[in-house]
């Protein structure tokens, strides 16, 4: 509900930003352009309909809010899940896609992401403890293999096979 | 009409070669372990296959591309029934009856049926195709700019509507937002670079495969990681040959859900998922036994594996003759076609005639395999399920990264996919579908350029928007959908019928107006 509110708003905020952008935009009337070939048509068209879509939303939010106390309309997808593993998921790719990606050999830039990935996501509570040592090194060597055979084969199937530029 | 059959057999030779089955073997066989693993649509599968078979020629890339599309269909049945979850969202009505049909101990049974269902949709939509796709090509000639407007408004309205079940506004939000997204960048008539606030990046604007990986390929890996995993199958029980006997007494639902499932592909951003539920529910509607449905009927089962593999065909007509996508999968092909200097629309059949039978042909390769595959290889294939997704998520998020940058070699095309990867989380979390996005993303130009170029022909006029007789059509279309999705619009319609009408319980199965008692 109140995420339907806040979406509505930043919907009508950007349908109506592209649209004072659009009017914004150069229509070469020195040049005696046909005014209806101007680049400003079709984005705010586009953006004064998204700011009307956006309104009945927040119209029918709204409305429904008053009608009913605080009951979700038509709520987003609430599968269950987990905020951590997400945020962990978004920290890892983003590092590696943003920032090892062109900086560091592309090969490099991908064992360490798999590695990484393989290890954060598979550690177990029980690695922790003494008696599972050979457990914990049995899998970060499993980890390291994964991760040497990934980084070896996309880089030479996509260099030698497909015949793709790497980052 | 016939001849369309007639160049359909001489492509089928013409393009039997060992390098052509190789392609189709290795191809079909990724595109169904990509189905089959929840989380890897036939989109994302198709948009990585793109960019990374986009040195190869043309013939071939589309060959591979073609037999991804069709085996990740059908793959995504395989998890609908052994796993209870899709592989791909067009399998969803699988599951209905396959997974019970599992549950009983029937599993191999249910592999078999769903196998000779794909097969044959996908038949039935090729014939299609062969026999359609010249037809329509030729009245598309009649087309106008004002068409072309309509169209892309249509298929985003059209596909906004049916993936935002529940919720249609926000699909028509995530339509509108993708056309959006498609004018950042030079536009076509002045090469005014929209948006870019002098960032030469910008200035390029955003690369359609790009944004494909991130929306679909980061998102899902995103989404995957998010939520719990799930429970791997251990065995299948049962012969996977289907009896000849079981197959054949259906051949009435085979037929008429190929039929629906090559219409529903055909109209512009309808797709394999409706493809399926509307086989399913005119197959349900229309049956003797009723009440099986959803308890493990293998009528259910075949209409609904009938009708997502014939939209596949379905779904290419309009990519090849209006340059149109008839789903999100479609709206990747199609982009790989103008990759590969294929020019698809209207004029195909005057330029070049022999690509439309030869995409036929291919089908029919595919088609073949995905029923030699997923006859004799269901152990092996079984093993797909087993892999963790802790194991995989890593792996696909690398090609994301490769496949994004691959096409441009510019960095900033990774940027665009970790930025629309975290967009489309967020969009998807606030309940926003992700298909219509994706298709006004490929619409946005053709809306440009034909918005434009009918207001200078028609000189500012509206009037040729409104009243030449395809248009008006479309607009009319345009508008029910637009009415009949609206709360407001529906309830005083059912208000007004209901004073003639007594009425009935869940008139429509449609979700109760906010606020209502």
């Amino acid at each position: 509900m109140r995420r339907d509110l806040l979406t509505s708003l930043v919907m009508i905020a950007l349908g109506v930003g592209v649209l004072v952008e659009s009017l914004r935009m150069p229509r070469f009337e020195h040049l005696g352009v046909n005014p209806y070939t101007v680049p400003g048509i079709v984005p705010g068209f586009l953006g004064a309909v998204i700011a009307t879509l956006a309104f009945v939303m927040l119209v029918r939010t709204v409305v429904a809010w008053r009608r009913s106390g605080d009951v979700p309309v038509v709520a987003g997808d609430d599968e269950p899940g987990s905020a951590p593993r997400l945020l962990i998921t978004i920290v890892l790719t983003v590092g590696y896609g943003g920032v090892l990606v062109g900086n560091v050999p592309f090969w490099l830039a991908t064992f360490v992401f798999v590695l990484a990935f393989l290890l954060v996501f598979g550690w177990r509570a029980d690695f922790a403890d003494a008696a599972r040592r050979a457990a914990l090194l049995v899998y970060a060597s499993l980890a390291v293999l994964q991760a040497g055979v990934v980084a070896a084969a996309v880089t030479f199937v996509f260099e030698r096979i497909f015949l793709v530029t790497l980052p | 009409m016939l001849d369309g059959l007639g160049y359909f057999a001489t492509a089928i030779v013409d393009l039997f070669s060992l390098g052509t089955l190789f392609n189709v073997a290795w191809a079909t066989l990724l595109g169904i372990s990509v189905g089959m693993l929840p989380g890897l649509t036939a989109t994302l599968g198709l948009a990585l296959l793109t960019t990374l078979t986009f040195k190869l020629a043309a013939g071939d890339a589309v060959m591979i591309l073609i037999c991804m599309y069709v085996g990740a269909i059908y793959g995504g049945s395989r998890s609908a029934i052994l796993l209870n979850i899709p592989g791909t969202p067009a399998n969803a009505a699988t599951a209905l009856d396959g997974f019970q049909l599992a549950r009983a101990g029937r599993a191999g049974e249910a592999m078999g049926i769903a196998t000779a269902g794909s097969f044959f949709g996908t038949l039935v939509g090729m014939l299609a195709l062969a026999i359609f796709a010249p037809l329509l090509a030729e009245t598309a000639l009649g087309f106008q700019s004002y068409e072309f407007f309509w169209l892309a408004v249509f298929g985003v309205v059209i596909s906004g509507r049916l993936t935002g079940m529940n919720d249609p506004l926000k699909g028509w939000i995530a339509g509108f937002l993708g056309l959006l997204v498609a004018m950042v960048g030079q536009e076509g008539v002045h090469a005014y670079a929209r948006f870019a606030y002098g960032d030469p990046n910008l200035a390029g604007g955003f690369g359609l495969l790009p944004v494909l990986v991130g929306v679909f390929g980061f998102t899902e890996v995103l989404w995957v990681m998010k939520n719990p995993t799930y429970q791997a199958v251990k065995d299948a029980a049962g012969s996977v040959i289907p009896k000849i006997k079981a197959v054949v007494v259906h051949w009435i639902t085979i037929i008429r859900s190929g039929l629906i499932g090559t219409f529903m592909g055909l109209v512009p951003g309808v797709g394999e998922d409706m493809g399926a539920w509307v086989s399913y529910a005119v197959a349900r509607n229309t049956s003797r036994k009723k009440d099986e449905y959803g308890k493990g009927s293998v009528e259910g089962l075949i209409s609904a594996e009938t009708g997502n593999s014939a939209a596949v065909p379905g779904a290419i007509i309009p990519v090849l003759t209006l340059a149109i996508p008839g789903s999100a999968p479609a709206a990747v092909l199609l982009a790989a076609l103008f990759i590969h200097g294929v020019r698809p629309g209207p004029l195909i059949m005057i330029e070049n005639p022999a690509f439309v039978f030869h995409v036929t042909a291919m089908i029919f390769y595919a088609s073949a395999a995905i029923l030699v595959f997923g006859l004799l290889l269901t152990k092996p294939l079984l093993l797909v399920l087993r892999v963790s997704h802790i194991r995989l998520m890593p792996v696909i998020f690398v090609l994301c990264t490769v496949g994004a940058f691959a096409i441009a070699s510019r960095l900033f095309d990774v940027w665009v996919m970790l930025g629309f990867g975290v967009l489309g989380l967020a969009l998807r979390l606030l309940g926003f579908p992700m298909a219509p996005l994706v298709l006004g993303v490929v619409l946005g130009p053709i809306l440009d350029v034909n918005l434009r170029r009918g207001l200078v022909l028609s000189d500012g006029s509206l009037m040729p928007f409104l009243t030449r007789p395809i248009s008006v059509v479309l607009w009319v279309i345009i508008l029910v959908t637009f009415m009949l999705g609206s709360e407001w619009f529906t309830s005083r319609l059912r208000r007004l019928t209901g004073r003639f009408m007594p009425k009935g319980p869940g008139d429509d199965g449609s979700p109760p107006p906010p606020g209502a008692p």
